[in-house]
């Protein structure tokens, strides 16, 4: 039920989403993020639009992580930056990140195809139900994002909500 | 050999896979793949004749500017390709590719010789003059407005008229009068250049310009100067 995406321009990287719902143990789940037993991005739902927000993130934070000009200290806190349209990294981690009551996460996982990834060992540490990723779209809470992101009705106009998200996301270091 | 081996550092992977559809004197454009959609591959290459440390001043703040003024385009509701990725590294821009559509200048060139052509070009010159008094009111000077860089995706007999405004390599921010002058002079003499007789059309195409915005009869104004000045030099040149 997870999703594995090659990214075309670091074809030597993979990046596997997975999406829950009904969680109970989000705490839990945060403190092996900390410590290093779940090696991924845990991100808060409500504030993701369409899987390609996850893929956009990601991308540029293997980019980044290639050239040595990352913000933060990992990959995955990286992918959490990026998703922010500020240059604020606590804002970030408050916003897109997952708090202890959270009831829904989605995971993001990034690695080196020589890698082997064991997906069932993440989804055994979750409480929760798996859902498809496209479903994401259920759980997005779209009038935060466009607060948030700063998207006015006009610029719906000449795109989706998920185009005005991309668009901040890729261009935030010069705007 | 020495000099092809760090020309060829210079080229990222990823274009390897890529199609390549312009080669022009500051970008490469391509066409490929990027997260399973098809893009538009913008690259600045770097120029050998300019320093190389002004050549990347200038080559990233021309990437910068073309990123900034698309945003700045889509949040005023102006149709521009969403950014989804930009590769400072390489100057590489990675753009929502305008798929079914043709430039403004492929879709002129037949209609005008069609019967009912006029009626369809009017339709398009008086949304192309409102989107740029649109875009003057945000302050984005476009910087190189030609038919070529706006892109058209429903048919233009249509009301709804999609016009995509692309290239904003040499676009800046000025709220002056003059530089929208300037902007409109660009357009007006590549216009009438590009597609003969179409004096009227583009009357009309400013007509619609002076209708869509409060700012727009002071740059018409300009506009007037700027020609004025434009013909000076050319029969002193
Ligand atoms: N986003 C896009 N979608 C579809 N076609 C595009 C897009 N951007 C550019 N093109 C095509 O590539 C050509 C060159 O791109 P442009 O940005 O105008 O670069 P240049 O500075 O070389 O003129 C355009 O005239 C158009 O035909
Ligand atoms: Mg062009």
């Amino acid at each position: 039920m997870h999703r594995t995406h090659d990214l075309e321009i670091f074809p030597e990287y993979t990046v596997t989403q997975l999406l829950f719902k009904d969680l109970k143990n989000a705490a839990e789940l945060r403190k092996m993020a900390v410590n290093g037993e779940i090696k991924g991005a845990l991100i808060n739902p409500t504030m993701i639009v369409d899987a390609f927000q996850i893929l956009v993130a990601a991308n540029k934070a293997v980019h980044l992580h290639k050239n040595g000009k990352m913000k933060t200290r990992s990959l995955y806190s990286e992918i959490i930056f990026n998703l922010s349209p500020t240059n604020n990294i606590s804002e970030a981690f408050k916003r897109f990140g997952i708090s202890d009551s959270d009831n829904a996460v989605y995971i993001v996982l990034v690695h080196n195809k020589e890698e082997t990834l064991n997906v069932d060992d993440i989804i055994s540490k979750v409480d929760g139900q798996q859902i498809d990723v496209d479903q994401v779209s259920e759980l997005t809470d779209a009038a935060i994002v466009k607060k948030l992101y700063k998207v006015a009705p006009m610029e719906e106009r000449c795109g989706s909500l998920l185009d005005a998200v991309v668009c901040r996301m890729a261009t935030k270091d010069v705007a | 050999m020495e000099e092809a081996d760090v020309l060829r550092k210079q080229v990222p992977s990823y274009l390897a896979e890529a199609q390549m559809i312009k080669q022009g004197a500051e970008a490469r454009v391509y066409r490929g793949r990027f997260l399973g959609r098809s893009v538009i591959i913008k690259e600045r290459f770097p120029k050998l004749y300019r320093h190389p440390s002004v050549d990347e001043k200038l080559t990233r703040r021309r990437t910068a500017q073309e990123v900034r003024s698309i945003l700045r385009c889509r949040r005023a509701g102006i149709n521009a390709p969403v950014v989804y990725f930009v590769d400072y590294n390489y100057h590489c821009i990675f753009l929502e590719d305008i798929v079914h559509s043709v430039s403004v200048r492929d879709y002129i060139v037949p209609v005008q010789a069609t019967v009912q052509g006029t009626e369809h070009l009017q339709t398009l010159a008086d949304k192309i003059g409102e989107i740029l008094a649109q875009m003057h009111d945000e302050d984005v000077i476009h910087g190189d407005l030609t038919t070529s860089n706006m892109l058209l995706l429903a048919k233009a007999e249509h009301k709804n008229i999609n016009l995509v405004l692309i290239d904003f390599g040499l676009s800046y921010i000025s709220a002056l009068t003059e530089d929208k002058g300037v902007d409109l002079y660009v357009l007006e003499k590549a216009f009438l250049s590009t597609h003969p007789n179409t004096e009227t059309l583009f009357d009309r195409l400013l007509k619609s310009y002076t209708a869509s915005s409060k700012k727009a009869p002071a740059v018409i104004k300009k506009l007037d100067e700027v020609r004025l000045r434009g013909r000076k030099r050319s029969m002193v040149g």
